[in-house]
């Protein structure tokens, strides 16, 4: 069977010592950042972004995606101990999580999601597997104008659905996509928007605004607002870990429930772990017995949202690696890695780089396998991550972007560019511009405009070729549908929706 | 500090400057081409006026409800930036160590919980790990210390 041999493959491939070692780092410091409130997924691997730049394509995928999931792992134990997110996607998992903490059950609390991230995440990787195929072999077929409008539906909804407003949602998409336009114009050799700055031929640097954008200005807005707070170090004590047969009883159908919704959610753009997670939560809230329990404790209000979130974040890989359009800015990141290596992504991706395709699936296996060893007896040590104050942290944080940034092109102008999108990134985040949309539009922008270019030379100049071909104006007419239906929801929800935080 | 003028007003109308500057400038210095035959200049000045429109939607839609008002801290963002292009300024004149001190003890200031001692203590260990992660374990060429003139 062609699949599993493909599979054996890259099995080989992921277990190559080089590649585990990758594997083991990544995860590891996803954990580490996970647990650390005041770094995000998206400053961790932009940080980290240089570091992959010396190894190969293969196992750079590898580390990133180590870095992603670790981080969901991670982030749950500072939702449960701390009562503090250690990303967005962990939120929802404070609500029963802490409680369960106080009543001193936290390493039971501690032991469950690791194992809800484990059940979610294989459950994400298998459709991964199956599916990531079956949907590249069918957009083999896609020309020009289907490329385009398959990108312009993924950043459409990307930034309508996910985040608060879907005006400034798609603003910033444009606003990126004109960033990702500066530099040489692939097709005419023209330079544009350099102002005759050399460095700025090869375009503005994919790092540098990420780390500006997101790094620069979270740790911005950090300072003076995250604290080490007081953790319960009884509750964290091994001898507690252990769940009662009652705990898993109950956790059984909410893990697959969790599991499910996260890999639906997990493969739409614009709908990753974040609101995965949440809509988990309510809906065993809802299906629940004993509603009453949930928000004093419940572990099924642990276990759903953490097999939610982690599912998500594989199956997030599916359109990214299948089709080339990534969902969510950390996807739009491994996109850029991807491309910095110089490899073409798109649904071509499975059959020219099957080592990389194979090998970076039996990673997540290698990797998730590593995490759920690792995490249990490691929580003493993240627990002490926990206490190390942000004022010692930040200045670190900062110092590690910098020297990242000047170590991709060894020039002070990629310096300076973390500076430009840190000014920027800071001004989004105080006028309430989300950053998701605008690293998307930037890494897809000068693929959408050379599908573009080229769909219309085939077209003869006319723009009814998006609307006409079957495939494409299928996807439009999707586009224009989300686009309404963003809108609409973004007026009648607008106070709602900032419960659902940024999907990073 | 904003005043009376809600944060979506201002946004929306710096995002409708850039976007209009942007497709100006796009469509004075590069070829616009045909819709058939499209110069360099055609995507990005569509674009622009993208950013420009969605730009004023934000303004207009400001102007139709209540929108919370601007948080804007001054010191936290000045001190770090300051920070990040004290390093861009004297990574390739001074090298590495004098950057990383800028970018340390300038950043520090933005919170002022670190007393000297422990900012000395950081800006040591820092000194002694950047260059073993970057120097000894990645194998990149930085020079540690520089005299330009």
């Amino acid at each position: 069977m062609e699949l599993l041999n493909n599979l054996g493959m890259g099995l080989g491939v992921a277990l190559s010592a080089t590649n585990v070692f990758y594997c083991f780092l990544g995860a590891l410091l996803g954990t580490l950042v996970g647990v650390i409130p005041g770094i995000g997924v998206l400053t961790a691997i932009s940080m980290l972004f240089p570091l992959t730049f010396t190894l190969g394509p293969t196992t750079a995928l590898i580390m990133l995606g180590g870095i992603w999931y670790g981080t969901t792992y991670g982030g749950s134990t500072a939702s449960i101990l701390l009562n503090i997110p250690g990303t967005p996607a962990n939120a929802v998992t404070c609500l029963d999580g802490y409680p369960m903490a106080q009543q001193g059950r936290g390493g039971v609390a501690l032991f469950m999601t690791t194992v809800a991230s484990f059940f979610g995440a294989s459950v994400g990787v298998i459709l991964l597997m199956l599916f990531s195929p079956v949907i590249a072999g069918y957009a083999l077929k896609f020309g020009s104008a289907e490329y385009f409008s398959l990108m312009l539906m993924g950043l459409v909804a990307a930034s309508t659905i996910s985040e608060g407003s879907a005006v400034k949602g798609l603003a910033m998409v444009a606003l990126g996509i004109c960033f990702g336009l500066v530099g040489m114009d692939t097709q005419s050799a023209s330079a544009r928007f350099t102002f005759g700055s050399l460095g700025l031929l090869d375009g503005i640097s994919l790092i540098a605004l990420a780390m500006g954008v997101f790094g620069v200005a979270e740790v911005i807005m950090s300072i003076r607002r995250v604290n080490a707070t007081a953790i319960d170090r009884e509750s964290v004590s091994l001898r507690a870990i252990k769940p009662t047969r009652d705990d898993m009883r109950r956790s059984w159908f909410p893990m697959i429930r969790g599991a499910s919704m996260g890999s639906f959610f997990g493969t739409l753009p614009g709908t990753g772990p974040s609101i995965a997670a949440f809509l988990s939560y309510a809906v065993e809230k809802r299906i629940a017995k004993e509603p009453e329990r949930f928000g004093k404790g419940a572990i099924e209000g642990i276990m759903a949202p953490e097999a939610a979130n982690n599912a998500a974040d594989q199956t997030a890989f599916i359109p990214t690696l299948s089709l080339g359009v990534p969902g969510s800015a950390t996807m739009a990141l491994m996109l850029g890695a991807l491309m910095i290596h110089g490899i073409a992504p798109g649904p071509t991706l499975i059959t020219s780089q099957p080592e990389l395709f194979w090998g970076l699936i039996m990673s997540f296996w290698v990797g998730n396998v590593i995490l759920l060893i690792l995490n249990i007896p490691l929580i003493g040590i993240w627990v002490r991550m926990l206490l190390i104050p942000y004022h010692i942290l930040f200045p670190a944080v900062l110092l590690f972007i910098c020297i990242g940034a000047y170590s991709t092109t060894f020039n002070a102008l990629t310096v300076w560019q973390v500076f430009f999108f840190g000014a920027v990134g800071y001004a989004m985040r105080i006028f309430g511009f989300p950053g998701a949309p605008l690293l998307l539009g930037f890494v897809l922008g000068p693929l959408m405009e050379e599908h573009f270019r080229r769909a219309m030379v085939l077209s003869r100049g006319s723009f009814a070729t998006f609307f006409e071909r079957p495939v494409s104006g299928t996807i439009m007419a999707i586009t224009g549908a989300i686009l309404i239906w963003g809108v609409w929801t973004s007026y009648k929800l607008s106070k709602r929706r900032e419960v659902y935080a940024q999907d990073v | 500090m904003m005043g009376r003028v809600n944060k979506d007003t201002v946004g929306g109308l710096v995002l409708l400057a850039v976007g209009a500057w942007f497709a100006i400038y796009a469509a004075m210095h590069y070829p616009l081409g045909s819709l058939r035959r499209m110069g360099p200049g055609m995507f990005p000045m569509g674009m622009g006026i993208a950013v420009a429109g969605l730009g004023l939607l934000v303004a207009l839609q400001s102007l139709l409800r209540e929108v919370e008002k601007a948080d804007i801290r001054f010191w936290s963002p000045l001190f770090v930036l300051s920070g990040i292009a004290g390093f861009a300024i004297l990574m390739p004149l001074f090298g590495l160590i004098p950057a990383l001190l800028a970018v340390t003890i300038i950043s520090s200031l933005a919170e002022l919980k670190l007393r000297p001692v422990s900012l000395a203590l950081l800006c040591l260990g820092l000194s002694l790990l950047a260059p073993f992660v970057f120097r000894i374990c990645l194998g990149l060429q930085m020079a540690m210390f520089n005299w330009p003139f």
